[in-house]
């Protein structure tokens, strides 16, 4: 391990754990929670975050235990070789369909908003072998670039969201708790998912210059990404009111509104390629976590190699819905729900077998030895 | 040594496909033929609608110095179709590029086609459509649009696209007209409590116009001659749930927009009366810069209102010679005297809101949400059938900045003895 070119350190890995789970706010997660809260879904990210806080702050406390172990080590030494497989194996599938139908629904993005006649095969094709390129780099080169990209996009979203402001009317987000608090409640624990990617994220432990830095770097990167979602979702209702309810993508159709000032329009040109860029970052480490689980899981060292075969899987899953509806409304929803309150339970299970055999008394004792 | 070479080669050969496969989307301006103003109206078939487009050439005006397209600057061409996407293809037949939307400025309807209740599904195409941007803006016109945009000839803006660009901005500038975007079009209709006011405007003179105060025409009233077009831009046309119910007049379009927050205005030339002898009219530049203070108490039977309106006022004549610059007790009653006039006008206009046209014409609902904790309990109040009931009152928070530039005009001067 030591002559490895490096490791990835604090900064890389908060830019990648914020690239993926902020990148939330420019694809459709805002429907999915929308039809339910109206306009208290800005309220969402947080009690949400707030929800998963526990879980993962239990599983986090639990990896501690063992010294730069990821997650699938962990929980097979837990939970015995065969129930952990088994566990193992269904992170592995869940993470795998969320992988294929979230690129679906960037590649509707890209369709309906920038390409409209080229095919959505094509489209999809190259989403998904410059990722596999990106990915096959190692996830070193993902946590360079995306460190080096770090401050343009999200410099690039926070000018976007700002210049929204203008055609805004802040009372919008009125009336304050939107369709009643016990409702958001309820979606807020149905919809964890958004910080899903956290759970994932504790793969990377090995990978990780410190124990020390994974989780100051997971802890900054998660309360960073609650803010700028939830921000960017308030936004959008100050922005567009109730008309956030029809819109499938309101962060493609605000870049398409908005103006600096009345020389400069059209400015989707701008951000486009800079969430682009965002969009590769982010299914590039995805597909990268997602080979090294089946890599972890069938014991296969250079998993690496294993990164262009996955991703061609993967764009079959993708392609079988028919239409943007299919995998938005029907299949996108059920996964977020079942993904978050999955992720959430397995963590919560980790911690209280390690409780309950006792790893955390023995770690008393050792250090007080 | 061999394999290197294939592997190389085809890696070339990959990433050239990589890079075509941008072209897929390719388009040329060239080939592109940009509808500037869409025009919508009844067509004689049923369920069918009249397309007016109003094609713009990019060529003319681009060259600077020599060079220049003898070509004309613009295309207009009308024909029937079921809906204005599909008539893209149909465009085609007479029309040789590709029709985009892509910068489409303007959609003018009819006036009788805007208070038809079908016109709103027709509207709502806009929205599907990939091309069309929210930032458009809606209008209605007196006649058929297919006559708007041909006898609409400006003389010196002759490139469509920044005929109405300018129009319309100064147009909302002077307040005349409301800013009526698309993106407010279908957000006041989806949101369902409060009425769009779309720009009014005719490409025809009135018949013996009568002369009114500068703000209080509508299109078509303006007495306008000279070597010049006849397209007028003043006025709103009134839309409750996306269907036309009234039009305002220049000067209510002008006390709206000025309510409005929303809305930029940025240069409002007035006159008001003088309250000093003479009875003539001061000439004031009213300028807004902090948002309305709105109050309401909506738990009695009968809501109460209450607008506080920050404005600020410049003083550009003084037609009865009042000295402002030594005594302050004129100023105060020039103050006192703007205060009052302004508030009669608000009164007017909300009554105007509340008895003829049954909602306020523009985002007030959103204001009285915060009186409420969940939107059920809003949906109990029931904005729609309470603003006609509520008591609404104006405080016009008015600051003179400035009382002119010359502080004396000569005395004995011209004056009617």
């Amino acid at each position: 391990m030591e002559n490895q070119p490096g490791k990835l350190g604090i900064r890389e890995y908060s830019a990648i754990a914020i690239f993926m789970t902020s990148s939330k706010l420019t694809d459709d997660t805002v429907a999915l929670i929308y039809n339910q809260l109206q306009n208290a879904s800005w309220m969402l990210p947080l009690v949400s975050g707030g929800i998963f806080f526990v879980p993962l702050f239990l599983l986090l406390k639990t990896l501690t235990l063992y010294k730069n172990k990821n997650l699938f080590t962990v929980v097979q030494q837990i939970l015995g070789k065969h129930i952990g497989f088994i566990v193992c194996l269904l992170i592995f599938v869940i993470s795998s369909t969320a992988l294929s139908f979230d690129s679906r629904a960037y590649v509707n993005i890209i369709r309906s908003f920038y390409f409209t006649t080229t095919p959505t095969i094509i489209l999809y094709a190259i989403l998904m072998s410059v990722c596999a390129y990106g990915a096959r780099k190692g996830i070193q080169h993902i946590g360079s670039v995306s460190w080096l990209l770090f401050f343009y996009s999200i410099g690039a979203i926070i000018l976007a969201l700002f210049l929204c402001l203008k055609d805004s009317i802040l009372q919008s987000i009125f009336p304050i708790w939107g369709s009643g608090k016990l409702e958001i409640l309820k979606q807020s624990s149905l919809k964890t998912s958004i910080f899903a990617d956290f759970f994932l994220f504790t793969l990377l432990i090995p990978y990780l210059t410190s124990m020390k830095d994974f989780r100051k770097g997971t802890w900054i990167s998660y309360a960073f990404s609650m803010i700028l979602i939830s921000g960017a979702f308030m936004i959008y209702i100050v922005l567009f009111d109730t008309s956030v309810a029809g819109l499938g993508y309101p962060f493609h159709t605000a870049i398409r509104f908005i103006s600096i000032g009345n020389f400069l329009s059209n400015v989707e040109t701008l951000f486009f390629p800079i969430w682009l860029t965002a969009t590769f970052i982010r299914f590039s480490a995805f597909l990268y976590l997602c080979a090294l689980m089946f890599g972890h899981l069938l014991k296969i060292k250079d998993f690496e190699f294993l990164i262009p075969s996955l991703a061609t899987v993967y764009l079959l899953i993708g392609i079988i819905p028919d239409t943007p509806f299919d995998v938005s409304l029907v299949i996108r929803s059920k996964i977020v729900n079942v993904a978050g309150l999955l992720f959430a339970s397995i963590s919560m299970i980790v911690w209280l077998t390690a409780w309950l055999k006792g790893e955390f008394k023995h770690e008393k004792n050792k250090n007080s030895m | 040594m061999k394999k290197t070479k294939i592997v190389c080669k085809s890696l070339l050969f990959l990433a050239t496909v990589f890079l075509l496969s941008g072209c897929w989307d390719r388009k040329e301006l060239e080939d592109r033929a940009y509808v500037i103003g869409l025009g919508l109206d009844h067509s004689k078939a049923e369920d069918k609608i009249k397309v007016t487009m109003l094609i713009g050439n990019p060529e003319v005006g681009s060259v600077q110095g020599g060079g220049g397209s003898t070509e004309k600057p613009r295309e207009i061409l009308s024909f029937d179709a079921n809906d204005f996407l599909s008539a893209k293809s149909t465009a085609n037949v007479v029309i040789s590029r590709q029709i985009s939307y892509d910068l489409l400025k303007i959609i003018v309807v009819s006036e009788e086609l805007a208070k038809d209740p079908k016109f709103v599904t027709w509207i709502y195409d806009a929205l599907r459509d990939r091309e069309i941007r929210l930032n458009a803006h809606l209008a209605v016109s007196k006649e058929k649009p297919s006559d708007y945009f041909q006898n609409s000839h400006p003389k010196m803006e002759t490139r469509p696209h920044k005929y109405f660009d300018y129009m319309i901005e100064h147009g909302i500038d002077n307040g005349l007209i409301p800013d009526s975007t698309l993106f407010r079009f279908f957000k006041t209709t989806n949101r369902g409590t409060d009425l769009f006011l779309a720009m009014y405007t005719t490409a025809k003179k009135g018949k013996n116009p009568e002369i009114k105060s500068e703000d209080e025409y509508t299109a078509g009233q303006l007495n306008a001659t000279g070597e010049i077009d006849h397209t007028q831009f003043i006025g709103s046309a009134v839309f409750k749930d996306g269907v036309m119910i009234d039009k305002l007049n220049g000067q209510e379009t002008r006390l709206v927009n000025i309510l409005d927050d929303t809305t930029e205005i940025r240069e409002i030339l007035a006159t008001y009366k003088d309250p000093f002898p003479d009875n003539q009219k001061v000439a004031v530049r009213i300028m807004k810069t902090e948002n309305n203070r709105v109050e309401m108490n909506l738990k009695g039977p009968k809501p109460k209102i209450h607008i506080t309106l920050p404005v600020q006022f410049e003083i550009l004549t003084n037609p009865s010679r009042t000295d402002y610059a030594k005594s302050k007790k004129n100023q105060e009653i020039l103050k006192k005297s703007l205060i009052d006039q302004t508030e009669t006008l608000y009164e007017y206009l909300f009554k105007k809101t509340q008895t003829e046209l049954k909602g306020a014409p523009y985002p007030l609902s959103i204001y009285s949400r915060k009186y409420f904790g969940t939107i059920e309990e809003f949906k109990k109040f029931n904005w729609v059938k309470s603003y006609p009931e509520a008591d609404i009152t104006v405080k016009a928070d008015i600051q003179i900045i400035d009382y002119g530039k010359v502080s004396k005009t000569p005395k004995g001067k011209g004056k009617a003895s």
